[in-house]
């Protein structure tokens, strides 16, 4: 579903990709692992077009994405629940999800989309009126994928959902990821919970230092050397 | 003082705070500039100056009636509002805080210029609606044209607040202001916000401009910058980036600056004005509505 080639991104001088390639298969949960300062985040915002690639392509089911602007992303049906969740605070929680479903003109839609939100998310229900700023870390999180879900993406993009969250609400946010894949949607996840996260996972990739080292399914690699990667690099893991 | 004099003072009080509402709308278009931004567009209050010298100047042909003057004034208002978008912000680094304040002060410095050499300097006169009517409540006379301004202003703003807050355009606007690349990932156009932004608070600048014209009777270039530095003083008192901190501090501002008028003359007033900023830069410095930080 989603192929990407050779993508370089550089922040001046500095290149945080240095030629990434990947694929994201339609239906299925791919999961992206690496230590802090991998890149990880980096390839989320140009997928979603908030950061330029220098070099290299990124297709949507055979359409170019490289050089789109973030409006136009969205359009295509790629959404990106981002890195520390980025809500708008001094906005209502049912104002988030309008905010989230911005390029729709179906006002019915939109509305019927919203009830089904808080009928998967009950506390974002019982909190509409309540500014975005005043929720917990899990409540602020659910509220930033039901914003990226209000947009009908394809393609659900997501950046460590499950930082700084407890460890129960960790649990219910990977069962609302299995969850929305089993309905259809395709995922495509950074993890730095290589545990829960090769729970769920149908594929995942290995970065380190902006590269992809390893590509595979969650059997072929044992679950201490993926962590030791995935959180220390290759150094650690020969060493 | 005798009854007398406080019912004087009152007056005067009162028809600064019906004044207020221009600063109010000043102070409003400054706020939601650096809302959206997170800059300072210093060039604001000459362009709503220059606004309604737009409106006297293509109208100058006919005799229009006041009302029409006002539109006019409010759509050159938003003409200008994207030109000094196009000009001082479009192609500026905006990474760079000092870029754009030196761009606007061209630009104000510009807009100055510009009204000082198309009229020679020379004052013109304004037209007013409902100069002749004096409304006497007990011992106070209100002044119809004052009234006009104040209802005139508080009609702006209500729409200005429907605006942000009942439309889809408004909620893309708090949006921008409170998490720029969230906006970005919800598929709003960051330019085409900003640059509305600046359209609409240039309608609401021509329209503060022809308030000022209408309430003083007369437009002079040597109005832009006194104006700039109330704009600004309503700002930082109400709080940078807050609207109803804006309207609160203009009408306040209006007020004092009449009663410091009334008791200590036109020269001194300023001064007192100055040092309640500075009461609120030392003891309040976030202003009256302080606005919690909304970005990481
Ligand atoms: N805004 C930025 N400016 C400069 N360098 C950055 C910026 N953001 C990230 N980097 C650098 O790019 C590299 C990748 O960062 P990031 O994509 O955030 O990694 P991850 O999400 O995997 O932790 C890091 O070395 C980081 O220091
Ligand atoms: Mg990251």
């Amino acid at each position: 579903m989603l192929d990407v080639t050779d993508l370089v991104t550089a922040y001046g001088k500095i290149e945080a990709l240095k030629g990434v390639s990947l694929q994201v298969e339609g239906g299925k949960i791919t999961c992206l692992l690496g230590p802090n300062g991998a890149g990880k985040t980096t390839l989320m915002m140009t997928i979603a077009g908030v950061l330029q690639p220098r070099r290299g392509s990124i297709r949507l089911k055979g359409a170019e994405l490289a050089g789109l602007s973030p409006a136009r992303i969205v359009s295509q049906g790629v959404a990106l629940v981002p890195e520390n969740r980025l809500v708008f605070p001094h906005m209502s929680v049912y104002e988030n999800l309008l905010a989230g479903a911005y390029q729709r003109h179906d006002k019915a839609g939109v509305n019927a989309d919203i009830e089904r939100m808080y009928a998967r998310f009950p506390q974002l229900h019982e909190r509409s009126e309540q500014m975005a700023g005043t929720l917990s870390g899990g409540e602020q999180q659910m509220l930033a994928v039901a914003r990226a879900l209000m947009s009908q993406p394809r393609l659900l993009l997501m950046d460590e959902p499950s930082l700084g969250l407890a460890p129960l609400i960790v649990a219910e946010i990977f069962n609302i990821i299995a969850e929305l894949n089993r309905d259809g949607t395709t995922i495509f996840l950074v993890e730095q919970n290589a545990h829960m996260a090769l729970q769920v996972a149908h594929q995942f990739f290995l970065m380190e230092q902006g590269r992809i080292t390893f590509k595979g399914t969650p059997g072929q690699l044992a679950e201490d050397e993926v962590i030791q990667r995935a959180y220390l690099g290759t150094r650690r893991a020969a060493g | 003082m005798d009854l007398l004099d406080l019912i004087d003072t009152i007056q005067s009080i009162a028809d600064g705070v019906l004044f207020g509402t221009t600063y109010a709308l000043l102070g409003i278009g400054f706020t939601l500039i650096f809302g959206v931004m997170h800059k300072i567009n210093l060039s604001f209050a000459a362009a709503s100056i220059g606004a309604a010298y737009a409106s006297l100047l293509i109208l100058s042909a006919v005799k229009a009636p006041a009302v029409v003057v006002f539109l006019m004034a409010a759509a050159a208002g938003g003409v200008l509002g994207g030109l000094v978008y196009l000009v001082g912000f479009k192609f500026i680094p905006l990474a760079n805080p000092l870029a754009t304040l030196m761009s606007t002060v061209g630009l104000l410095l510009l807009i100055d210029e510009i009204i000082v050499h198309t009229t020679a300097g020379v004052p013109l006169n304004y037209p007013a609606l409902f100069s002749d009517v004096i409304v006497p409540i007990g011992p106070f006379n209100l002044r119809g044209d004052l009234m006009f301004v104040f209802v005139l202003g508080c009609v702006c703003m209500t729409v200005l607040l429907l605006l942000l807050y009942r439309t889809k355009l408004g909620l893309a606007t708090r949006a921008v202001s409170q998490q720029p690349t969230a906006s970005q990932l919800c598929g709003i156009g960051i330019m085409r916000v900003n640059i509305l932004t600046f359209v609409i608070t240039g309608v609401v600048g021509g329209i503060a401009g022809a308030m000022t014209g209408a309430a003083i009777g007369m437009l002079s270039p040597l109005l832009s910058l006194p104006l700039t530095v109330k704009g600004l003083i309503v700002t930082v008192i109400g709080g940078l980036g807050s609207i109803p901190g804006a309207i609160v501090a203009g009408l306040v501002v209006g007020g004092l600056e009449n009663f410091f008028q009334f008791l200590r003359g036109v020269s001194e007033r300023d001064l007192y004005i100055m040092l309640l900023l500075f009461a609120f830069l030392v003891f309040r410095p976030g202003g009256i509505f302080t606005v919690a930080a909304g970005r990481d």
